[in-house]
C-alpha cells in the first residue's frame, strides 16, 4: 500500500517541496510541452526525489517512465494531470497537507471523474463506513489499485487475495492454508478469492444478519453448479439437500421474511469454517469426522457423540448413509399410500351402496 | 339402559330406549383427543409447511414461531396426559379382569369384513349383524392407536433430542422427522375420509358425546349387541318391532 501511495505523492510533492521548502532541486526543462508527461519526469524521473511533510514523514515524490508505462492509464495516454488536475505549471501550488493519509485520501478522489460507477459502489461499502467513522486507514482506491502503476487487478488471480492481505493478514493467512487459497496458490482459476465472495467494491460488512442469510446462496454460486463439481469429484446437490434440512428450512424463511433479524440457525460457513473451508476429508477441517462432534457442540451444547449420526451429511436419502431414514420413507411412502387409497375405496363403495339402496327403496 | 319420553303430547307418548354405548370417562377421553389432536394439526401443519406462502403468513414473525411451537408443545402434554390416562385405566381393568374385550381384533371381523365387502360389491343383500364395535370401528381405534403412539414417540425425540441421543443413534432424528410429519397428514386424512365418513354422513353417531344410542341404532348397527343384551331381538334390520320395556340388561 504505502508503495505505491508514496509513488503517488511523489510526483505531487515534489514541486510542493520545492516551493513550500525552498529546496527546488531540479527545474523542468522549458523546451517541452507543460502539459506533457515528459515535462513533469524531467524532474520527477529521479528516485532520490523526496519532502517532509508538516508531521514528518517523508514522501518520495519519484515517478519513472517505465513506472507510467506499466499503468493502465500510463499506457492509455493519459497524462499526469489527468489526476494532478491543479498542478498545471512549474512551480507547483503549495501542498497543504499534513500527512500522507491526508495527502492520498484528497487525491483518490480524482478517480471519480472517470470511474464514477466503481467510484460510488467504494463509497457504500464497508470501507468507507470505516473511514467515516473515523478510522482514516480503511482503503481508498488507490490503496488497492496503486497510483502510478496500475495495474488489472485480476491478473494474475492470485493477486486479488495479495491486496487484501496487506491489510486482512491474518484472514488471508486462513485462506490461504484453505483448499481454497491453496488451489488458488497453484494456478487454479476456479476456487474463489477474496471479492467471489465479498464483492469488489461494494464491499459489504460480513458480520450482518442479511450477509449472513445470503450465505447459503453464495457457496451456492460454485457448489451447485454441477459441472463445476462434477470436475473435483464433488456433489452439487449439497445446497438442495441443505434447503430442505432443519438448517435450511429455517434460513430460508429468514432470507425471505426477517433478513434483517439475526438468525441461529446455521449456514455453510457455521460448520465448514469461512476462510479456512478444508475438504471433508482433512484432518484439520471442522466438519471432518473427528472434529465433527465439537462443531456441532457450538450450537448444540450437551450434544453426544449419537448426535452427529443426525446430521445426514448433505446426502440424498440412502440406504448407505442414511438407514433410518431410509427405512422410515420407505415405509411411509407403501403406507400413506395404501391407507389413503382403502380408506378412500372402501368409503366412495359404501357412498354407491347406501345410494343405490335409497334410490331402490324410494322407487318401491 | 334408560327410557326417554320423545314427545311431549301425552296421547302420542312413545317411549325410546337407549342403550348406554360409552361412560363419561370414555366421553372425556375423546373431547380431550379432539381438542388436543385440533391444536397439534393446527399448530403443526404451518410448521410443516414452513416454506409456504399460507404459513409464511401465519407465522408472521420469529416470536410467533416460537408461540406455535410453545402451543405444540402444550397440546402434545395434553395428548400424552391422555394416552397415560387411557392406557392406566385399561391396566386397571385388567388387573379387575373387568377389561373388556370388545375393542380387540378377533377372527370374526375378518369375517365381517369380507361380507360387508361382499355387500357393497352388490353380491349381497344382507349387511353382516356386528358386535358393540364393528371392524370399521376397530380399524378407525386401532389405527389412531398407533398413530398417536408414532406421533408421541417421534414427537418426544425432535422435542428432546440431545437426550434421545444419548441411547438412541442419532439417525433416528432426521427419521423421527419424517415420520411425524407424514404420520400427521396420514392420520388427519384418515380422520377425514374414514372416521367422518361413518360418524357425520353415513348417519349423525353423535354417541360419543351423549353416551347412548336409541335402540333403531342399536338394531342397524349393533344387532349382535343387541340380541346380547335383549335376548330374542331378531337380527334382520327390516321387522320394526316395539320392543318391551325393561328387558334384558
Amino acid at each position: 500500500m504505502a508503495k505505491f501511495e508514496t509513488r503517488m505523492l511523489a510526483a505531487i510533492l515534489a514541486v510542493s517541496g520545492a516551493i513550500a521548502f525552498g529546496s527546488a532541486i531540479v527545474s523542468p526543462s522549458p523546451a517541452l510541452a507543460q502539459e506533457g508527461v515528459d515535462y513533469c519526469l524531467s524532474c520527477h524521473n529521479d528516485p532520490a526525489l523526496q519532502m517532509t511533510l508538516p508531521d514528518g514523514e517523508s514522501l518520495s515524490l519519484y515517478a519513472s517512465e517505465e513506472m507510467l508505462a506499466r499503468s493502465a492509464h500510463g499506457s492509455q495516454g493519459l497524462t499526469c494531470q489527468a489526476c494532478h488536475s491543479e498542478i498545471t505549471t512549474y512551480p507547483h501550488p503549495e501542498i497543504k497537507f499534513n500527512t500522507r493519509r491526508e495527502l492520498s485520501r484528497s487525491y483518490y478522489q480524482a478517480c471519480q471523474k472517470c470511474h464514477s460507477t466503481n467510484y460510488d459502489k467504494a463509497l457504500d461499502s464497508i470501507h468507507a463506513e470505516m473511514a467515516a467513522a473515523g478510522k482514516l486507514e480503511a482503503p481508498i482506491c488507490t490503496d488497492c489499485h496503486g497510483a502510478h502503476e496500475i495495474k488489472a487487478l485480476g491478473e494474475p488471480r492470485t493477486h486479488i487475495s495479495e491486496t487484501c492481505g496487506q491489510c486482512h493478514a491474518s484472514v488471508y493467512a486462513e485462506y490461504k492454508a484453505s483448499v481454497h487459497g491453496g488451489a488458488l496458490s497453484q494456478g487454479n482459476p476456479d476456487v474463489p478469492v477474496c471479492t467471489d465472495c465479498h464483492g469488489v467494491h461494494s464491499i459489504a460488512d460480513p458480520r450482518t444478519p442479511q450477509f449472513r442469510v445470503k450465505t447459503p446462496e453464495l457457496c451456492a454460486g460454485c457448489h451447485a453448479d454441477a459441472e463445476l463439481m462434477a470436475k473435483y469429484g464433488l456433489s452439487a446437490e449439497v445446497y438442495d439437500i441443505y434447503q430442505l434440512s432443519w438448517h435450511g428450512v429455517d434460513v430460508s424463511v429468514y432470507k425471505a421474511r426477517w433478513p434483517t433479524i439475526w438468525h441461529d440457525s446455521a449456514v455453510c460457513t457455521d460448520c465448514h469454517g469461512i476462510h479456512n473451508i478444508r475438504t471433508t476429508l482433512d484432518p484439520e477441517s471442522t466438519v471432518n469426522p473427528a472434529r465433527l462432534l465439537a462443531t456441532c457442540q457450538k450450537c448444540h451444547p450437551g450434544a453426544g457423540p449419537n448426535w452427529t449420526g443426525a446430521w445426514t451429511g448433505h446426502n440424498s436419502i440412502n440406504l448407505v448413509r442414511t438407514p433410518y431414514l431410509f427405512y422410515t420413507k420407505v415405509f411411509y411412502e407403501y403406507f400413506v399410500k395404501l391407507v389413503l387409497w382403502l380408506s378412500i375405496i372402501y368409503v366412495a363403495l359404501q357412498i354407491i351402496r347406501s345410494t343405490v339402496d335409497r334410490v331402490r327403496r324410494s322407487l318401491q | 339402559m334408560s327410557a326417554i319420553p320423545r314427545s311431549a303430547t301425552p296421547e302420542h307418548t312413545r317411549l325410546v330406549r337407549t342403550f348406554q354405548r360409552f361412560t363419561l370417562g370414555q366421553r372425556w377421553e375423546h373431547a380431550i383427543l379432539i381438542l388436543s389432536a385440533l391444536v397439534l394439526a393446527l399448530t403443526g401443519l404451518p410448521q410443516k409447511y414452513r416454506a409456504h406462502e399460507i404459513s409464511q403468513q401465519i407465522l408472521s414473525t420469529p416470536e410467533r414461531v416460537q408461540l406455535f411451537q410453545q402451543i405444540h408443545h402444550l397440546a402434545a402434554l395434553l395428548l400424552i396426559l391422555e394416552v397415560l390416562y387411557h392406557l392406566g385405566n385399561a391396566i386397571a381393568l385388567l388387573f379387575q379382569r373387568r377389561l373388556s374385550g370388545d375393542i380387540f381384533p378377533s377372527l370374526s371381523d375378518f369375517r365381517d369384513a369380507w361380507l360387508m365387502l361382499k355387500y357393497l360389491l352388490f353380491l349381497s343383500k344382507e349387511k353382516p349383524a356386528f358386535g358393540k364395535y364393528n371392524f370399521e370401528q376397530k380399524v378407525t381405534y386401532w389405527f389412531l392407536f398407533f398413530g398417536v403412539g408414532i406421533m408421541i414417540a417421534t414427537g418426544l425425540v425432535l422435542w428432546f433430542p440431545i437426550t434421545a441421543t444419548k441411547f438412541l443413534p442419532g439417525g433416528v432424528i432426521p427419521a423421527a422427522k419424517l415420520a411425524h410429519s407424514t404420520e400427521a397428514i396420514v392420520a388427519v386424512a384418515f380422520v377425514l375420509i374414514w372416521h367422518f365418513y361413518h360418524v357425520h354422513v353415513e348417519r349423525l353417531n353423535l354417541s360419543i358425546f351423549t353416551g347412548w344410542l336409541t335402540e333403531k341404532d342399536m338394531r342397524n348397527f349393533h344387532a349382535l349387541e343387541l340380541q346380547m343384551l335383549v335376548p330374542g331381538t331378531p337380527l334382520a334390520e327390516n321387522h320394526p318391532q316395539e320392543s318391551e320395556p325393561g328387558g334384558a340388561a
